[in-house]
């Protein structure tokens, strides 16, 4: 029995460097570019495990932090022709027809954190969608490193939660039924003349206060259109206008000035804050 | 006599009709896959099938099998949650391509690309709620399963499902899968399906024609 043993050890030993030298067999270049090679991997899974890509510290990475290894989320531009012969400049989606669609076609990272539009009415960070999370995590929760179980901040297959993220912006048209119009907004807007702002302009009108948005610009922009004679227009680029998820976003009720005292019946469900990481906080003195 | 269209106009009607006009398409059928997340042993044959049918290099995955694994001894669990793409019924992917290169076929809801018009914006891979677009960075354009829409056609099943050496994957009507009325070797006897698993995107997002025979402990109560 233990002679068997023997002969397996031996094999197992004259096996090992066998196996080893054929791997290395396989590699190509000079010793010098392997080592480079092992270097770049070990520097790869590094920058992988960096802290900065997990909680807390990712809540106060700077884009300049993100962007530094990231560089191709800004550096990539679609292609001018698709490889059937389409060109970008000539294909515009039903969306981009728009009058509050400007400049030409970009990439979605671009779109939302480069373009004049996105500086103008938005504070996106890389971090206000991307929360961060252990890499050998398929699911929230299961590695030994994970957040808890009940954190949402990605779903199977994503790295960004659409629902705490994309929803915001691009959910249905926010229950007209709640506001008790008559019909949907396409059907009864011309009763409004196009103008959010003929009821907003009393009613709900805290919005907007997210360290995300800048709700001075958004402001100023629905007045301007207002003034122009397409109120809506503005305010469905992100209320339903271009409504992916069939869906609305359950937005926090904050009570306006002068509302009265506790919770109507259309606002039962709803949050009466928006999450902690988006509140707005006064800079300190 | 005819009346002189002035095109003028008609140009401009055009353009206010599609920028306003996105309805989703009402299939005759609705096609989708189940998965029995209890009984995978996540060998991974169909990833590979799909990549080799597709011809993908490394880092796009169009079929994707997750291992979830947790909790603390003796209490522990794993199990296998596999996705591709779900074929919505309201897809978000769609209205998001700029170039019209996905639509959704409306006698069996597949919802298909045409990666030749793609100008790689990658709307599509931020909107779809359960990672189904799938960069291809070497040629900078989207891909995605169509539910191997040839072999649908050729009256065969989708190659992942071909290669399932478990028989836990499957395709068919979504709403005899969803109902239990769908004959196939991925549900079991006593089995029920599911329409979301733990930690899943939530279905109501888009309607995403996927079911699973869940694990007790990827149930979403």
């Amino acid at each position: 029995m233990s002679k068997r043993y023997a002969i397996f050890g031996f094999i197992t030993a004259a096996l090992i460097p066998l196996v080893a030298l054929l791997a290395g067999c396989g590699k190509t270049g000079t010793p010098e570019q392997q080592a480079q090679e092992g270097l770049d991997s070990k520097n790869h899974l590094r920058a992988t495990y960096d802290p900065l890509h997990f909680k807390p510290a990712i809540a106060n990475a700077t884009n300049e932090q993100c962007l530094a290894c990231h560089r191709e989320v800004l550096e990539d531009r679609v292609r001018s022709v698709s490889m059937a012969g389409v060109k970008a400049e000539d294909t515009k989606a039903w969306y981009q027809q728009l009058t509050t669609y400007k400049g030409e076609q970009d990439t979605f990272h671009r779109r939302h954190l480069e373009t004049p539009m996105a500086k103008e009415l938005m504070n996106l960070q890389c971090n206000t969608c991307h929360e961060g999370h252990d890499p050998r995590e398929e699911a929230p929760g299961s590695s030994a490193t994970a957040a808890a179980q009940d954190d949402r901040g990605f779903t199977l297959r994503k790295q960004v939660n659409p629902e705490t993220t994309c929803l915001k912006c691009h959910g249905q048209f926010p229950g007209w039924e709640l506001m008790r119009l008559p019909g949907t907004w396409d059907e009864v807007k011309h009763y409004f003349k196009n103008d959010c702002l003929a009821c907003h302009v009393s009613t709900r009108t805290q919005r907007h206060q997210v360290n995300y948005l800048k709700a001075d610009a958004i402001e100023a922009a629905a007045v301007a259109a207002k003034e122009g004679g397409h109120g809506a227009d503005v305010c469905m680029g992100c209320h339903g206008g271009r409504a992916w998820y069939r869906i609305p976003y359950p937005y926090a009720r904050n009570p306006w000035p002068e509302m009265p005292e506790g919770t109507p019946e259309w606002a039962t469900d709803r949050p009466t804050h928006s999450e902690s990481r988006f509140i707005k906080t006064e800079p300190k003195p | 006599m005819t009346n002189k269209l002035d095109m003028k106009k008609v140009k401009v009607a055009l353009e206010r009709k599609v920028a306003q006009t996105y309805e989703p398409v009402k299939p005759a059928m609705q096609f989708g896959f189940v998965h029995n997340n209890v009984d995978c042993i996540g060998c991974r044959a169909c990833e590979i099938a799909c990549k080799d049918k597709n011809g993908l290099p490394p880092g796009p995955r169009f079929r994707r099998v997750m291992y979830i694994e947790g909790g603390t001894y003796p209490e522990v669990f794993a199990y296998k949650v596999n996705m591709s793409c779900n074929h919505c019924a309201e897809p978000a992917c769609l209205p998001t391509c700029p170039t019209g290169a996905i639509w959704k076929r409306t006698k069996d809801g597949i919802v298909d690309i045409d990666s030749t018009l793609c100008i790689g914006c990658r709307r599509c891979e931020a909107a779809c709620p359960y990672g189904a677009p799938q960069w291809n960075p070497k040629e900078q354009i989207i891909q995605k399963c169509n539910l191997c829409v040839d072999e649908i056609d050729a009256g065969r099943k989708p190659y992942c499902v071909m290669a399932c050496m478990m028989r836990v994957l499957d395709i068919g009507p979504i709403d005899k899968l969803w109902d239990g009325s769908f004959k196939t070797t991925a549900i079991g006897p006593h089995d029920e399906t599911v329409r979301q698993v733990k930690n899943m995107a939530n279905p109501e997002l888009t309607k995403p024609s996927i079911a699973f025979v869940p694990h007790r402990k990827g149930k979403v109560k």
